[in-house]
């Protein structure tokens, strides 16, 4: 099993997840980040810091997020970044912080 | 092989992780008569249980159908009093090596030196460490002017004070500086990077009445970067949640984003790992190197799941796997809690 991050995170990007990440598993993107499944160790202590909510477990991913689980796999490889220090969020994060179906905005 | 055997504690058995796991560890390594010491890089036992959620409710474990992650701690402690455990807190497991004779050496953080028979490692997802506020150029600082959770705060007297953060511990500190009576702050400056709070409705309520009256100031903002005086920090730059920047007062910076998780080096110590956890023999909770057991998160075999009642059944094996190899001699008999003679006298209870 891994974490996984789901479309809410995409244009937020608020990066609170990564400051308590015991194994440093985030990959940043332009305007998303990543779980590496290979990484995720499941200690879930990430799930509360996101403020939208886009963390989960893969077992608890609903149906029309399913296609995340791939996605993070995904975008683990494709060279993204580590980051392990939170840093400010994307300038219009909060416009976008209650949509869940953003996926058309993702940036690789 | 390193020789750190003279002049180091010896014990029978050391558990690393004073989580719930490590501490039904040294239950069932009491009740098998093995001598237990226990460290842990908190200041308090308890672990995630009381990091994360010491207060919410906990509803799998078995014949305790609801308790807080505090009670549950507080339920441990008492179970594995009678078997006087010596905790070493606050302070964390650095090096795990090895020893001719087949003991452990062990060094912590604050210098202390164990020599042990078995390991028991219930380090769960890591040692909690501070949050760091992650500033370029803020390394010689730290300790001088600026301070994280759990840290000592220099003193704060007719000083410039900015404070970071958004729970019940940052807002009661700030109220507290805000409103000494004497040797008070020159000012105290709350920071958080939005107007909400995570903290009791009536320290938010105290803290914006301080704020109404001047006797602190919040500002909604993220920290940028530092403004020096040769080595002396005096201002902190902020980005400002409505746009723009700022450059605040700043004599003494502290950083209460509480604690967060890091695996540290357990890592480094030569043993079998998969996905940053620690492969074991489900007959005996064993690592890779014998004399060296691994309970709870931290662990990983077929089928693992992540649960205390699970961490509970393995700590239990690995007592008994251990027991045979401090006592090879004696034989590893089942004793029930309930009628067994020898394990009341150890709990302190008439037969």
């Amino acid at each position: 099993m891994t974490h996984v991050v789901t479309e809410s995170c995409i244009r937020c990007k608020y990066t609170d997840c990564v400051d308590v990440c015991p194994v440093d598993c985030f990959r940043e993107g332009p305007n998303f980040l990543t779980i590496d499944p290979d990484e995720c160790i499941d200690c879930a202590v990430c799930i509360p810091e996101c403020p939208v909510n886009a963390i989960m477990p893969e077992e608890d991913v609903p149906g029309d997020q399913q296609h995340m689980i791939k996605l993070n796999a995904d975008l683990s490889r494709i060279g993204w970044p580590s980051i392990t220090k939170r840093k400010p969020a994307l300038p219009d994060a909060d416009d976008w912080k209650d949509r869940t179906d953003k996926l058309s905005e993702l940036i690789r | 092989m390193p020789d750190r055997t003279d002049a180091a504690i010896a014990t029978d058995a050391l558990v690393i992780g004073a989580g719930p796991v490590g501490l039904f560890q040294v239950f069932q390594l009491g009740l098998l008569e093995l001598g237990c010491h226990v460290i842990d890089s908190l200041p308090a036992a308890g672990g995630q249980c009381i990091e994360l959620y010491p207060d919410k409710p906990i509803y799998d474990i078995p014949a305790l159908p609801r308790c807080t992650g505090r009670e549950l701690v507080d339920r441990l402690l008492e179970q594995v009093a009678p078997l006087v455990p010596t905790f070493h807190l606050s302070q964390r497991v650095n090096t795990l090596e090895a020893c001719a004779d087949g003991r452990f050496a062990i060094g912590t953080s604050a210098g202390l030196r164990l020599v042990a028979r078995t390991v028991f490692i219930a380090g769960g997802v890591g040692s909690f460490e501070p949050r760091r506020l992650p500033i370029d150029g803020i390394e010689p600082l730290i300790g001088r002017q600026v301070f994280h959770s759990g840290e000592p705060v220099a003193s704060t007297a007719a000083r410039h004070v900015v404070i970071l953060g958004d729970d019940e511990a940052a807002l009661q500190y700030a109220l507290q500086l805000a409103l000494a009576s004497t040797d008070g702050p020159a000012s105290v400056t709350l920071m958080h990077r939005r107007d909400s709070f995570r903290a009791e409705a009536d320290t938010i309520e105290r803290m914006r009445a301080a704020c109404a009256v001047g006797r602190m100031r919040f500002v909604a903002a993220q920290a940028s970067s530092l403004e020096c005086a040769g080595d002396t920090l005096t201002h902190l730059v902020v980005s400002l949640a409505d746009g723009g920047t700022e450059a605040l007062r700043a004599d003494v910076v502290v950083v209460l984003w509480g604690l967060s998780p890091k695996l540290g080096p357990i890592a480094d110590w030569g043993l079998q790992i998969e996905r940053k956890q620690l492969v074991v023999n489900t007959e005996t909770f064993e690592t890779s190197v014998p004399g060296i057991f691994a309970v709870g998160d931290v662990n990983t075999y077929p089928g693992k799941k992540k649960l205390i009642v699970c961490g509970f059944h393995e700590a239990t094996l690995a007592a008994y796997a251990a027991a045979a190899r401090v006592h090879p001699d004696r034989p590893g008999q089942l004793q029930y809690t309930t009628t067994s003679a020898r394990v009341h006298r150890l709990l302190g209870v008439a037969s």
